[in-house]
């Protein structure tokens, strides 16, 4: 897509989710509502499709188009499971397979193959409650397959979570896929998409939990002006934006090294660093944006939680920075500490 | 709801040819440094070696972006961007040329008169001159508007009279660009300063040691008692001194020496743990290479604006705000974690040594080039907070 087109998208999609993604859609999920009618209006902009060729039916973007994407979902906390079915569709579009419909809950890890036949329990998959097909990446290497599983042939049990999104398991015994495809993107790379795709959307909700702050501060009223005439207060979120600023830089730069690689593989590098940098700064992030809006911001009523709950849940999802920085600091002792500087200033995993 | 405050990193790359430079940038210090003990090489741009900065000079590797008539190389930012890097990450002992290549330089380019170019900037370039920055006085420290050291016009010059604290290397160097008062009053507040370049070898300056708490000798007082020197001493407009000093600020905070004083703290833990380190232990290396690398990226996006044309001067106070917090808590996590996951007892008590040194150090780091909180000022007003 190029830049212009790729602007009117984001546009486009920016009014969509500010008109039909607002604070009553959001509290809605969270009571176990599906929003039909948000979801229709996504996909009838065919935004499940930004990331799939022409051909295939797509609006033939890039993974770039879509990661842009789903940053600003993740500043509307759009409460659907856009990014799991349009990452789906671009391995499925990879792999030659039919695009779904979705809504779609993705897979990567305690599912076998054999035989045709899917068995296993995935666990905390997100959006499993509301899921018309499950994708599954299983196997590694030349093996791994791409499968899609109807919601039919699924044993789930919701688990909200913390967010209030019908996260949850699936159990499948012998389950017969609708798709079942030769996958160039393996298991430990789909958790890799995944995790730079939620690393965006958590750069989304933290920009826009500094934004409501910023707001607040400047309109909230005590000791005869504006708390954000007080020094505290300035110094506050001047820190809350330098944690915000570089939540958004990992991502925006693990985003334009992943976008500049093969969807297979490339730019691992960058995109552990950065799910390790936004899952560090969640809570700093979310903390001081509470403190920042005393009690008001701590309340069922105002949506700030709508962001600092997601960066809760998220940083967990596809990895925390336990996780991803244990895989980083595996790789770098076992490379040496004279690899270092050459690993940091080239982005890459010494060979 | 209004806009979101736009602080945007736009991801950047340097180029091939900066790239390039850095594989010459690591043969050349490669065969340089390995003579050097480890305690004379950090921190990197505080540390002073004249046999070092003649042969980067001689490399052609200070002043890079200057004209070649003033014997730059008329390289790009950028290209400059990886030398320092490249100096700071290996411990270079670059202290002696670094205020002279980062701001006085750019600064004789942007301000100075031809004679001042001609006579100084080639010398600079051979890593044979070096400068001291006089901005800080007793009375005046983040309020740098507020300098009381006054400089009379005289027939032929300017008498200095004043006390410049806090600085670094005039004991060691020759020059010293100082911010003075050649008009109005005190409490004129930005209008009346002036910059001079001080020959600091020049009669009536008396230079007197302030050992800081690890017990090194960088920074001076300098005091100027009737200190003549001439009208060829003025830097620019007299009276232009404060947007001047402005603009080297932006240079002196931008860069990889925010992030990257002590980065072979990092690099020795990762020795200190071993090839095969405890999930746990590896995680917290991870962790930590991973806000520097975030880091990096957010200075190379500030390198890419600049490099565009624009100011990012609250980007710039971002990084050094997040980077010096990082140069102070990477010694403290360092040690906590080489005290449980060292390989041998032996290495933790040598490590234990490197991060300690570096934790009496650290202090400085938000403090120097503009405090955190200073820092924060300039982006709560870019946050429209004041």
């Amino acid at each position: 897509m190029d830049r212009e087109s790729r602007e009117m998208l984001l546009e486009t999609a920016g009014r969509l989710f500010a008109d039909r993604s607002g604070k009553e859609v959001v509290n809605a999920v969270e009571k176990g509502e599906w929003p039909a009618g948000l979801w229709s209006e996504i996909t009838d902009m065919g935004l499940p499709l930004v990331a799939v060729p022409e051909a295939a039916g797509g609006a033939d973007g890039t993974l770039a188009d879509l990661l842009a994407l789903l940053r600003l979902s993740g500043s509307h906390a759009v409460p659907v499971p856009l990014m799991e079915t349009a990452l789906a569709n671009l391995v499925l579009a990879a792999a030659g397979g039919v695009p779904v419909e979705g809504p779609a809950a993705l897979i990567a890890g305690g599912l076998t193959l054999a035989g045709g036949k899917v068995s296993g329990t995935a666990k905390r998959v997100a959006f499993a409650g509301v899921a018309a097909q499950f994708v599954a990446v299983i196997g590694v290497g030349p093996a791994a397959r791409v499968v899609v599983l109807d919601r039919s042939s699924a044993k789930v049990a919701v688990e909200p979570s913390f967010a209030g999104e019908p996260y949850g398991s699936a159990q499948f015994e012998g389950a017969a896929p609708v798709q079942n495809l030769a996958s160039p993107v393996s298991e430990v790379r789909l958790r890799e998409l995944a995790a730079l795709a939620r690393a965006m959307q958590m750069a989304g909700a933290a920009d826009r939990a500094l934004a409501i702050t910023v707001e607040y501060c400047k309109q909230r009223s005590q000791f005869g002006r504006p708390i954000s005439n007080f020094q505290a207060i300035q110094h506050l979120l001047a820190e809350l934006a330098s944690c915000v600023a570089a939540t958004v830089a990992a991502a925006e730069a693990a985003s334009r090294d992943a976008s500049e690689v093969g969807i297979g593989s490339g730019a691992e590098f960058s995109i552990a660093a950065a799910k390790t940098q936004a899952s560090e700064f969640a809570q700093r992030i979310a903390a001081m944006a509470h403190q920042s809006m005393g009690a008001m911001g701590f309340t069922q009523e105002h949506v700030l939680h709508h962001y600092t709950r997601r960066l809760w849940v998220w940083r967990r999802d596809w990895g925390s920075e336990t996780e991803w920085g244990a895989e980083l600091g595996a790789a770098v002792a076992r490379a040496g500490a004279e690899t270092l500087w050459p690993t940091l200033t080239s982005s890459r995993f010494a060979a | 709801m209004s806009a979101i405050p736009k602080l945007e990193f736009p991801p950047f790359r340097l180029p091939p040819s900066a790239e390039a430079l850095r594989t010459e940038v690591r043969a050349f210090l490669k065969t340089t440094l390995p003579g050097l003990k480890t305690e004379d090489r950090y921190p990197s741009w505080n540390t002073p070696s004249p046999e070092f900065s003649r042969a980067l000079g001689a490399q052609g590797l200070i002043g890079i972006t200057w004209p070649k008539k003033y014997g730059g190389q008329e390289r790009s930012f950028l290209d400059r961007y990886v030398v320092t890097e490249e100096l700071l990450a290996q411990g270079a002992p670059a202290g002696l040329h670094w205020v002279a290549d980062r701001q006085s330089g750019p600064l004789l380019l942007r301000f100075g008169s031809e004679e001042q170019r001609e006579a100084i900037l080639p010398r600079i370039t051979r890593g044979e001159c070096y400068f001291c920055i006089g901005m800080s006085e007793p009375d005046s420290g983040s309020d740098l508007a507020s300098v009381r050291t006054r400089a009379e016009p005289v027939p032929g010059g300017f008498r200095v009279n004043g006390t410049k604290v806090w600085t670094s290397g005039a004991h060691r160097t020759d020059y010293c660009i100082a911010l003075v008062r050649t008009s109005g009053q005190h409490g004129d507040r930005q209008r009346g300063l002036s910059q001079l370049l001080i020959d600091l070898k020049s009669p009536g300056i008396s230079i007197r040691p302030i050992i800081n708490l690890a017990g090194r000798h960088d920074w001076n007082e300098v005091t100027f008692s009737d200190c003549l020197v001439p009208e060829s001493a003025l830097i620019g407009g007299e009276g232009d001194g404060w947007l001047q000093v402005t603009s080297e600020l932006a240079f002196e905070r931008s860069g990889p020496e925010r992030f990257l004083t002590n980065f072979h703290v990092l690099r020795e833990l990762v020795r200190v743990v071993g090839r095969q380190p405890a999930r746990r232990a590896a995680s917290v290396i991870g962790r930590l290479v991973a806000r520097l690398w975030t880091l990096r990226q957010m200075s190379l996006a500030v390198c890419g604006m600049m490099e565009a044309g624009q100011s990012p001067a609250i980007e710039a106070a971002l990084v050094k705000d997040l980077g010096t917090i990082f140069q102070q808590d990477l010694p403290e996590v360092a040690r906590l974690l080489a005290e449980s996951d060292a390989t041998t007892d032996e290495d933790m008590a040598d490590f234990l040594d490197i991060a300690q040194h570096a934790t009496m150090m650290a202090p400085a780091y938000t403090i120097q080039g503009g405090t955190t909180q200073v820092l924060r000022g300039m982006v709560a007003r870019g946050l429209g907070l004041r």
